[in-house]
């Protein structure tokens, strides 16, 4: 008995230590970058298990459009899990990079690149990085992202872990848009986990802009996400509110 | 089996690193906006309809402008006394209205897709 305790927690505590590609409050990326642009951006998620604490997340950040095709942000991350309380997570330094101008081949290309540094020093760094997707048909919008992880310098090293992220949107109007939005994380990039173990989790999306004065908008996006393996969280709430100037 | 497995992981990765210079055609038709004074000239811009079109906005002005169009879904800032190139279509026959951001009220065009 005691033993099947200390194996449980061994690997509920391993599991936890995995590097997980898309977290609740993660967004899906795009490659296209607008030279010049400022924005204050609010990210939160929650992810709710039936048998589970549940975890939130949230972050701030402040990004820019430093070169035509380089939009860098800095963010500060928040976490809690359970009842706990809201603690400081990481520090976060995104640059997303525009690898061919919009439009002008039927698949735009983009490159994203992560450095994390979170509070609890033991974990090291975490790096993550992959290439970004996205083409119109139409009025629709479709988003395909790769994505790799790995903590550095951590006090339990890991492999590199690959997840994907999707979106299709029917761009209806500017301040209302609808569609599908999908995260997965498959584990190490070259041993993937079982099917039945990876965490899959997609959902409806709603997305928009809103014009607040010249040169001024809110952006928003938000999807309700729900389990599509046994590995992932039973359902996924997650938001973005963007102030752009 | 090992090589197998690691074909069959790759795989969607390679799709995707293979699909994008297949699809890289030339490009379509190329016409030329201007912006001075905050307007654009010209103000109506007849392109043809199914076709991909190169189009470059030359912004007269000292002060920076963004050409945008939620229709064409474009949004491209154009610095003082610079050019800028923006793709848009291939379009359906119809007219695609487009704007500059930071003077909305004077700074607006058309494309005509025909």
């Amino acid at each position: 008995m005691k033993r099947s305790i200390v194996l449980t927690v061994g690997v509920a505590a391993l599991a936890l230590s995995r590097l997980c590609i898309a977290g609740p409050a993660d967004y899906v990326y795009t490659p296209t970058v607008e030279y010049g642009e400022r924005e204050i951006d609010f990210k939160a998620g929650r992810a709710n298990t039936h048998d589970a604490d549940q975890s939130s997340a949230a972050s701030l950040g402040f990004g820019y459009g430093a070169r035509p095709h380089w939009f860098t942000e800095f963010y500060a991350k928040y976490e809690s899990q359970g009842s706990g309380p809201t603690h400081f997570d990481a520090w976060e330094w995104e640059n997303r990079f525009q690898l061919t101008d919009t439009g002008e081949y039927p698949v735009d290309a983009g490159f994203v690149v992560e450095l994390e540094r979170p509070q609890d020093h033991s974990e090291g760094y975490e790096v993550r990085f992959g290439p970004l997707f996205q083409t119109d048909f139409g009025k629709v919008q479709l988003n395909g992202n790769l994505l790799f992880g790995r903590h550095y310098r951590a006090a339990a090293g890991g492999p590199m872990e690959f997840g994907y992220q999707w979106q299709a949107k029917y761009r209806w109007k500017e301040a209302f848009e609808f569609g599908l939005q999908g995260f997965g994380d498959v584990g190490p990039w070259d041993n993937w986990d079982p099917a039945d173990e990876q965490s899959r989790r997609f959902g409806p999306a709603v997305f928009g802009k809103l014009p607040v004065g010249v040169h001024k908008a809110i952006r928003y996006n938000a999807a309700l996400l729900h389990k599509a393996s046994s590995g992932a969280p039973d359902n996924t709430f997650r938001m973005q509110v963007e102030y752009e100037f | 089996m090992i090589i197998v497995y690691h074909l069959t992981v790759m795989r969607p990765i390679l799709f995707l690193a293979l699909l994008l210079p297949s699809l890289c055609l030339a490009a379509g038709t190329e016409f030329t906006v201007s912006i001075r004074n905050h307007q654009f000239e010209p103000a109506v811009l007849r392109v043809p309809a199914g076709k991909r079109i190169k189009l470059t906005v030359v912004n007269r002005d000292p002060t920076p402008e963004e050409f945008e169009s939620y229709e064409l879904h474009r949004e491209k800032l154009i610095p003082g006394n610079t050019s800028g190139i923006v793709y848009i279509g291939p379009l359906e026959a119809g007219r695609y209205p487009f704007f500059g951001d930071f003077h909305p009220k004077t700074t607006t065009g058309v494309v005509v897709a025909e």
